[in-house]
């Protein structure tokens, strides 16, 4: 249908050689035009508000606060570009700055509900062993993926060869701890910055946020922080896919009637 | 003094336990000029609070900023975490290691005691006195310190059941966000946040 109408936009400019005039293309039939405008209309709508989910319902400063979510490493782990997301140290111990959290953490999930409205595939990372089950069954509850083991080396660069060819990269990964085991970034942070994958990250005061497209500066290693992050990532990803659901439900009941 | 003794008042206010503590202290002085005038406003904010807290429980703790949550958590109350005894609660155990939570960002690890350590299970409540919240160490080379994940405390032993109710609730909370300092003393209280 889409190749139907550009062969007639094409008949259309097409220069007159043998001097014949060509019929102009006849209008297209209604029901396309109506289709396109409603898929445009459920991607569009979305865009219009800064937070059309209400993500920021989702969590407080005081759920953050209590799933010690401020807390940082000593100081001497402290890595220089965290500086600015630092309240302060106490006693050789940084302070994550709860305020900018609550914001970063918002973007970070509006962002995420967005991606997973417009049905793309999530990926959740996580090389810590402590919390390797939980990340797996929450990327299980939300129906998106998870990578809780040893990273290959061009999962995402050399997917074509590795995976096979026409894979589906992800179109969102979602760092849960943006270090492997020996305290290095994880390689998959770098290789989605060159794969053009927009990335969310949640980073303690070692980690480095610059490759990061949405960070999210806060504790990693407390098993409270870990579970909260989770369940917020969990609750967002099913908005965005139930919001989607009931728009091409509405959308789509009204779409025919109004062809007819 | 009079600086140091209106902070000390005001930090403890918060806590219930210390309440009763306070009142038999007043009840046995009598205070005169500047001790009874602050007795006296101490007592006028306790009751709004107490009547206003049945009212607006929960919004008043979302309102709060992030900087007086902050100064008012156990984690700064506390001070140096060195010899600071705590409570903590086991969540795993391997044969005979305790893994134990007591509300900062690691967990330590302490070995099963020989007396008494049958008792020490998974949920059961233990005193702890720290050592260092967390393990780190620079080495020859390195640009950061490399870190264990883990706290040091020495375990003392199982927490006694005693009243440690929640008077206003009425329940004994489980896990509980922040470090529980354990009083040991009321005297030894005032002692503590002088030092």
């Amino acid at each position: 249908m889409a190749a139907r109408a550009l062969t007639k936009g094409l008949c259309r400019f097409r220069p007159a050689l043998s001097g014949q005039h060509f019929v102009t293309a006849s209008s297209v039939s209604l029901p396309q035009t109506q289709q396109d405008d409603v898929s445009d209309q459920i991607l569009k709508l979305p865009l219009e508000k800064p937070d059309f989910f209400r993500v920021s319902e989702l969590f407080s400063l005081k759920d953050l606060f209590d799933a010690r979510v401020h807390l940082g490493h000593k100081n001497t782990c402290r890595h220089r570009l965290m500086e600015p997301y630092l309240y302060g140290c106490r006693l050789d111990h940084d302070i994550i700055d709860l305020d900018q959290t609550m914001e970063h953490l918002q973007l970070a999930l509006n962002f995420t509900a967005h991606v997973a409205y417009r049905g793309g595939v999530i990926l959740f990372v996580s090389r810590r062993r402590q919390f390797c089950h939980l990340v797996e069954t929450t990327a299980k509850e939300c129906g998106e993926y998870a990578h809780t083991r040893y990273w290959k080396g061009g999962l995402l660069t050399n997917a074509d060869i590795q995976l096979g060819q026409w894979v589906r990269l992800p179109d969102l990964i979602i760092f849960l701890s943006t270090l492997n085991n020996v305290f290095q970034q994880h390689v998959a942070v770098r290789d989605a910055a060159k794969m053009n994958i927009p990335t969310v990250a949640v980073v303690d005061s070692n980690c480095n946020p610059s490759l990061v497209t949405y960070p999210v500066p806060g504790n990693d290693d407390t098993p409270v922080a870990m579970e909260l992050y989770c369940r917020l990532f969990k609750m967002t990803i099913n908005r965005g896919k139930d919001k989607r659901k009931q728009m091409e439900l509405l959308r789509g009941l009204s779409a025919p009637s109004e062809s007819r | 003094m009079a600086a140091l003794c209106r902070l000390r008042f005001c930090v403890r206010s918060s806590y219930s336990s210390i309440r009763t503590s306070f009142s038999s202290d007043s009840a046995d002085r009598p205070r005169s000029g500047f001790a009874a005038a602050f007795e006296q406003q101490t007592e006028l904010r306790r009751e709004a609070e107490s009547s206003s807290a049945g009212l607006s429980g929960a919004s008043s703790g979302q309102n709060e900023s992030f900087g007086s949550l902050l100064r008012r958590s156990a984690f700064i109350q506390m001070g140096p975490a060195k010899d600071r005894v705590v409570v903590g609660r086991i969540f795993h155990v391997v044969q005979d290691d305790l893994y134990i939570d007591f509300g900062g960002k690691f967990h330590c690890v302490c070995r099963r005691p020989e007396s008494g350590g049958e008792k020490l299970q998974r949920g059961s409540r233990v005193r702890l006195r720290l050592q260092d919240l967390e393990l780190t160490a620079r080495f020859l080379g390195a640009k950061t310190d490399t870190t264990l994940l883990e706290a040091r405390a020495v375990l003392l032993g199982p927490m006694e059941s005693r009243d440690s109710r929640d008077p206003r609730t009425g329940t004994e909370t489980v896990r509980e966000p922040q470090n529980r300092v354990v009083d040991q003393k009321p005297e030894e209280q005032n002692q503590k946040v002088l030092d």
